[in-house]
């Protein structure tokens, strides 16, 4: 009786999801993961709509902010704009692997991290969206080593933290639109990229692509966001059903990574692809000894960044 | 039941406001800004798709065509592209109104307009072809119904907006099940899809054109080809004639973008034009940065408005109500053309091609998707129709342009024109039930 | 002197457009060479040219604005009577300025109260309330240019014909030798 009284007095809504994604990415199982539990546990229901049809990642930050869009689902770059500390978490190798972006994002660190986009953007992460490594692909050779890495064209998004790493490692990156990539990489203008496995499958490009190489730098997080305007307006047990519904959507996602993963990994290989392991220690040395420094102030000093990779037990920066 | 009434608000304030003659980008915006006060939602999102619909890169090859297209003209290129094309015209019977459209082809393939192809051929084509004895109306007709080829043969900037249209949009997961992931349009793919359906219309008119000059008793001339004249207006085309390759041949090879390509073509005009042809002078430069400043501020606040508009379609599910119409009515893909064709036609009569790609993109490109139609394919078949419709009244522009060149009435020049539309319309339904002739080539090139 | 100020102002967008063009054209096709000659890219230029292009488009539209080339549609005028046109001209434009104000008074909103204070452009580090700030500004200017053209058609009489129409007629006057002229039929399409 009590449930049924409760969910009188509660206005059903439809929320609109945002996503750039399409159906079958990992931001859309993330999102009908967190739909499922919303439904099941509130009267409100969502509707997705795919494929960035309501605007720019950024743009869905905005609308999120202003309280005309309910959630979105981004990547973290796509936040940083908008409250810089979040930013941490996009440093080369500050995550080196799932377990360490889980301890960061799930722990507190993660808990001040959204505090602090509520109060810079005015939006909630809800959910983390777990979406691997960008790992280096190429159609030259197989690259082990920073030497191998010397005189290939190497495609990046227009990011500021990515170019630098790669001068970082002593190549100066191509920024490129990713809709004029996949005809780049055909028409050797340019050589390689780096992606995760899941989007180089579902992209095709082991059809123009030959080697993989296995590196760490970037981990891609794709929190959901939810506008703090509208989540202030629902009643108390329904911010309880959908932060709730975000809990199991993270670890939803966790899951499905790793799963999913390792079915991209395979196929590449069975269609043609080489696999190389690299030994990342010049890496990790060159990106965090020369690019880190120039984003201290950024995400909040120093201090911070030792207080995450003391979190993780690794050695602090001085 | 919202979904009707949102759309007799949306589409009926629309109508209303461009029958009272306002801007159709401002019909556009306001109805679309009524329509979120119908719905009770905040508008501010208007701000951020002001700046969004129109901070996009590759948009920038709109700018950058026309630019490139206006200096041409100045530069001399065009005229010479289209002497080219005069000398072959020969003995043949109806030979140099075949010519006429032969370099509304060479000239669609270094500008994106059609009212510009019909403007720079007609003015030394039509009285070429009235010294030869044609009769001025049906000059007019040739250049007018060919002019159209100008947005078919790549460069096009409809081609541009329609790849801009379609960025974005989503289709039935329904769809996606069968015919795979939605992705967006490639304008480099579009540019490619272009050339045989292109040469397709044109082979329609040259057909026509052949049976009606030997019916009118048009010969060509006496004495054969001049072999001398064609020597002559190649050697002084040669550089004009280098033009479409380096636009075409910059994006078919895929070093440059769409954009870029327009870019690199506008130095190569400007070079070309001050050093080699010595035509171009500063104030033509200024003439067309002037023009191009205008034409492109209009047709980018339409392309804001047009945005909002397409925003509310989606999020109120009307593609989708739409296709299930179409559906119920038939599921036959060749009925289903034909309805699509027919109303594009239509469309073209009364509407500025842009306009139209902007508006309707959203709706049908989600609902043919559906039907398995090829996203590519899809949008040359628009972009044909909507190039009859330059021929055809009441807001037929390339009728206007003829009828201006030629000072022969309007009605005597879409008379004249109704045989090369009809044959247009047999082309288009060609290319239509023939997905390949679109698709071959982008295959080809590795799309 | 005064006149000369008058004039400039007349036509500021216009000198504004031919020079942002100019710049981003330039701009776009020394990334280019760079990038194919010298095999450097530089990270700021595409965000900087698209930047660029944003404020020639609306500086370009407010141009429009005051050539009176906005498209519209207008055969049925011609079913009309002939005093109907000017009064339904005179009232799109009323609703048009009201469209604008309204532009201006969300686009002011979100600029200065509502945008994110960090929020600032990839790779220039411009704070993006900056390149926003044309929406204001060129939805208040294309008002004043449609305050203009009524002003000069109802108070001066004079007729402010559109570009397109005025193309024609020099087609029909046979003013237009050659192909020189042409140039303003591009972009119809
Ligand atoms: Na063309
Ligand atoms: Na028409």
């Amino acid at each position: 009786v009590l449930a049924c009284t409760m969910s009188m007095t509660a206005v059903a809504e439809q929320f609109k999801i945002a996503l750039g994604g399409s159906e079958g990415s990992g931001q859309y199982a993330v999102a009908t993961k967190f739909v499922q539990e919303l439904e099941a546990h509130t009267d409100d229901t969502a509707r997705l709509f795919l494929n960035s049809q309501l605007g720019s990642e950024q743009n869905t930050v905005n609308d999120a902010a202003i309280g005309v869009l309910d959630f979105s689902i981004v990547a973290i770059n796509n936040i940083t704009p908008f409250s810089p500390s979040v930013g941490i978490l996009t440093l080369p190798y500050m995550i080196q692997s799932l377990d360490e972006a889980i301890k960061i994002t799930q722990g507190p660190e993660g808990e001040r991290l959204v505090q602090n986009t509520i109060r810079d953007a005015g939006v909630r992460i809800v959910a983390w969206g777990y979406s691997g490594f960008r790992v280096l692909s190429n159609s030259k050779r197989p690259v082990k080593t920073l030497a191998d890495l010397k005189g290939l064209v190497i495609r990046v998004p227009k990011n500021e933290i990515m170019i630098d790493t790669y001068r970082s490692w002593g190549i100066n990156p191509t920024p490129m639109a990713w809709s004029s990539l996949f005809t780049a990489l055909q028409q050797k203008v340019v050589d390689g990229q780096d992606l995760s496995l899941i989007d180089i499958k579902t992209s095709k490009f082991d059809e123009v692509q030959k080697y993989l190489s296995d590196i760490h730098y970037n981990f891609l997080l794709e929190p959901m966001i939810m506008s703090e305007s509208v989540f202030q307006e629902q009643s108390p047990a329904d911010q309880k059903a959908i932060l709730e519904a975000g809990k199991l959507a993270t670890q939803y996602s966790a899951k499905y990574l790793v799963q999913e993963e390792a079915k991209a990994k395979a196929e590449l290989i069975k269609r043609g692809m080489e696999w190389d392991e690299v030994d990342e220690t010049n890496w990790i040395k060159n990106a965090t000894t020369k690019v880190w420094p120039k984003y201290y102030d950024s995400v909040g000093g120093k201090d911070k960044i030792n207080t995450v990779l003391r979190s993780l037990n690794r050695a602090e920066v001085n | 039941m919202t979904e009707t009434s949102i759309v007799l608000v949306l589409f009926g304030s629309f109508f209303v406001l461009l029958l009272m003659g306002a801007p159709i980008s401002i019909s556009l915006g306001v109805a679309a800004l009524a329509s979120y006060f119908y719905l009770g939602e905040n508008p501010i999102t208007f701000v951020q798709i002001a700046f969004t619909s129109v901070g996009s890169f590759p948009l920038m090859a709109l700018p950058a065509f026309i630019l490139a297209g206006a200096l041409m003209e100045a530069s001399g290129i065009s005229k010479r592209l289209v002497n080219l094309a005069e000398s072959f015209a020969g003995p043949v019977t109806g030979g140099i109104s075949a010519a006429a459209v032969l370099a509304c082809m060479f000239f669609g393939a270094i500008s994106g307009s059609g009212p510009a192809t019909t403007a720079a051929v007609g003015m030394l084509m039509i009285p070429a072809m009235a010294n030869r004895g044609y009769d001025k109306g049906y000059a007019s007709a040739v250049v007018a119904s060919a002019g159209g080829l100008g947005i078919i043969i790549p460069p096009s900037i409809p081609m541009v907006i329609f790849g801009i249209s379609a960025m974005g949009l989503a289709v039935p997961p329904e769809a996606i099940e069968k015919f795979g992931t939605f992705q967006s349009i490639s304008i480099s793919k579009m540019f490619i899809a272009g050339v045989i359906p292109g040469l397709v219309i044109a082979l329609s008119l040259l057909v026509v054109n052949y049976f009606r000059c030997k019916r009118l008793g048009y010969k060509g001339t006496d004495e054969g080809w001049d072999f001398k004249h064609i020597a002559r207006t190649m050697r002084s085309g040669f550089w004009s004639a280098l033009a479409p390759l380096v636009i075409l041949g910059g994006i078919y090879s895929g070093f440059f973008t769409p954009t870029e390509s327009a870019i690199v073509a506008i130095f190569y005009t400007l070079f070309v034009g001050a050093f080699i042809h010595r035509e171009l002078t500063w104030s033509a430069i200024f003439r067309s940065l002037e023009t191009t400043t205008w034409l492109s501020g209009r047709i980018m606040l339409i392309l804001f408005c047009a945005t909002v508009f397409g925003r509310l379609l989606i999020e109120n599910n009307i593609p989708a109500i739409v296709a299930d119409s179409m559906l119920s009515l038939t599921d036959n893909i060749y009925l289903i053309w034909f309805l699509i064709i027919i109303f594009l036609l239509f469309v073209g009569m009364f509407m500025e091609t842009l306009a139209a790609i902007m508006i309707l993109t959203p709706v049908l490109l989600p609902v043919t998707y559906n039907l398995g139609i090829d996203p590519v394919q899809f949008g040359i078949v628009m972009i044909c129709c909507l190039s009859i419709g330059f021929a055809t009244p009441p807001l037929g522009e390339n009728l206007f342009v003829a009828s201006g060149i030629s000072k022969v009435s309007l009605e005597e020049i879409t008379v004249k024109a109704l045989p090369f539309t009809l044959s247009s319309t047999v082309a288009v339904f060609v290319i239509a039930y023939f997905p390949e002739i679109s698709l071959y080539l982008p295959r080809l090139f590795g799309y | 002197m005064g006149n000369k100020i008058l004039h400039f102002l007349n036509d500021i967008e216009g000198y504004i457009c031919r020079t942002l063009l100019a710049l981003f054209v330039t701009l776009l096709f020394a990334q280019i060479i760079s990038r194919e000659i010298f095999g450097y890219s530089i990270a700021w230029t595409e965000e900087l040219s698209v930047y660029m292009f944003v404020w020639f488009v609306y500086f370009g539209a407010c141009y429009s604005a005051r050539l009176a080339a906005h498209n519209r549609v207008t055969f049925q005028y011609k079913l009309m009577p002939s005093w109907l046109p000017p009064i339904l001209e005179f009232i799109t434009d009323l609703i048009w300025i009201a469209f604008n104000f309204y532009m201006v008074y969300m686009s002011y909103n979100f600029v200065f109260y509502k945008m994110n204070l960090f929020w600032k452009s990839q790779t220039l580090g411009i704070p993006m309330k900056y390149i926003y700030l044309i929406l204001p500004i060129a939805f208040t200017l294309m008002s004043l240019r449609i305050i203009q053209v009524n002003y000069l058609k109802f108070v001066k009489g004079e007729s402010v014909i559109d570009p397109d129409s005025q193309e024609l007629d020099k087609l029909k006057s046979g003013e237009l030798e050659g192909l020189n002229e042409t140039a303003k039929a591009e972009g119809k399409s």
